[in-house]
């Protein structure tokens, strides 16, 4: 390994640097057209993969944020709350990219009757106020326990989101969106698993590299604080 | 443990019919939300599905008011950290809380609901028995997430700020459901049964979620 990658996420950095290219190489020109959309159907080898990578970052963040509440250890409140955050960033990008593609195939920026779109902002406005709560409180243990319990509610609101997104639509709207997505080619399928895997290590290597960051600061502010002497 | 969160409750009650800080203003606030949505939706009120929609906003928007003021008296006064010395369990001061807002959440809607018929529906509105199981549990889905989101923003700087913040977005499923259940009351509706049972088991989920979490708040 390049010794500009030897530091924690290295790896996970490089392995996205490879497999993003290849998933745009492929969906630009190896898979074929949607028959049904045509080539604006493409943005959905990203779209999908970013807003997967977005649940799988507030799963971690939660799972973090449990293993906070029962250790109490400071180190797992920090993988938690870089968890959150880099599943907002990714959150974000699957809001841009989905208004994109809604834009080309319906017509429209955003659809209230799209019941992803819905379950998805309900998630996204959740821990966008995380941020919020935690930075209002002060440092120590008590933030640290607030974020983790908020994150932890997290877990309660997507099964019911979806639940209550489903009840009202199936009442108010008979027809159900099919997702065309059990029926993709191998090919498509393919492309699609490259760019997921792809934006997992991405996720994951922007983890790894804030949680080095912020773990960077930490230390920085302990030392000083230390050579100053106002620590006693 | 039941005792104690009675207890509690009891007190939060005799505060308030003493004080008389929060009912009132929930009752002139929901009534107020409802003449303005009406306006701001220029008249289309009489249409049932907007009705129905302007009634839980109301609803909701009233949980908030008097959800700021949940832990008010017991910060101004110094009660909290004497509660929370007290040998009682935690859980008990969140279900304390919950039953004191659950009761004036159904003191202002005694008033609202038949204040809303009158203003919106007339003769021609939903069931109400459905309406009102709606309500009713809705309410206690409000006090209980509500109850818990209060004791995170009750620590922070941005307090009053912060509540519905927190608030509303966990309470999404709520009202969706709380509105699906009006709106299929009406005549001509499939019935509110659907979303009163997704009603009752977001109830069950976050009971849990805050019964189990509530610990970990409330300072150390």
């Amino acid at each position: 390994m390049p010794a500009a990658l030897r530091f924690p996420g290295g790896g996970w950095v490089a392995s996205s640097g490879a497999l993003i290219p290849l998933a745009i190489a492929l969906a630009a020109w190896w898979v074929p057209d949607d028959a049904d959309q045509g080539y604006s159907q493409r943005i959905f080898y990203f779209h999908v993969p970013i807003a997967l990578t977005t649940y799988a970052a507030f799963a971690y963040g939660a799972f973090c944020a449990a293993a906070y509440l029962k250790t109490r250890d400071p180190r797992w409140d920090l993988r938690s709350y870089v968890g959150v955050h880099v599943g907002a960033i990714f959150g974000t990008l699957v809001l841009i990219t989905g208004s994109i593609w809604a834009k080309v195939s319906w017509g429209v920026w955003w659809d209230w009757s799209d019941r992803q779109l819905n379950v998805f902002l309900v998630l996204f406005l959740y821990y966008c106020a995380y941020f919020m709560l935690r930075f209002s409180v002060d440092e120590g243990e008590q933030r640290m326990s607030y974020s983790a319990v908020y994150t932890l509610l997290g877990v309660g609101l997507i099964p019911l989101s979806i639940l209550a997104v489903r009840i009202a639509q199936s009442l108010v709207h008979p027809t159900v969106f099919t997702t065309s997505g059990a029926a993709m080619t191998n090919d498509m399928f393919m492309t699609f698993l490259v760019a997921f895997a792809g934006m997992l290590c991405l996720a994951a290597g922007m983890i790894a590299m804030e949680l080095r960051g912020k773990r960077a600061a930490l230390r920085v502010r302990e030392l000083r604080r230390r050579l100053e002497g106002t620590d006693l | 443990m039941i005792g104690d969160a009675l207890a509690l409750a009891r007190k939060d009650l005799l505060l308030e019919v003493r004080r008389r800080e929060v009912v009132l203003a929930m009752l002139q606030y929901v009534i107020t939300t409802l003449v303005v949505i009406h306006f701001a939706i220029a008249g289309a009120g009489s249409s049932q599905k907007a009705a129905a929609g302007m009634l839980w906003a109301a609803i909701l928007f009233t949980a908030v008011l008097s959800l700021n003021r949940c832990f008010a008296a017991d910060q101004e006064e110094g009660a909290l950290d004497a509660l929370l010395l007290a040998p009682i369990d935690r859980a008990a001061i969140w279900l304390g809380k919950v039953l004191a807002q659950m009761t004036f959440l159904l003191i202002m809607e005694a008033i609202a609901l038949p204040a809303f018929w009158l203003f919106f529906f007339g003769e021609k509105g939903p069931r109400p028995l459905p309406v009102i199981a709606a309500v009713l549990l809705a309410n206690i889905g409000l006090a209980t997430i509500g109850v818990l989101v209060a004791g995170l923003a009750q620590a922070t700087r941005a307090r009053d700020v912060l509540l519905p913040v927190l608030f509303l977005p966990l309470s999404i499923p709520l009202v969706i459901a709380a509105v699906t259940a009006t709106l299929e009351s009406f005549p001509g509706g499939s019935g509110a049964q659907k979303a009163l049972q997704f009603l009752a088991v977001f109830n069950i989920v976050f009971t849990s979620l805050a019964w189990g979490t509530y610990e970990h708040l409330a300072g150390e």
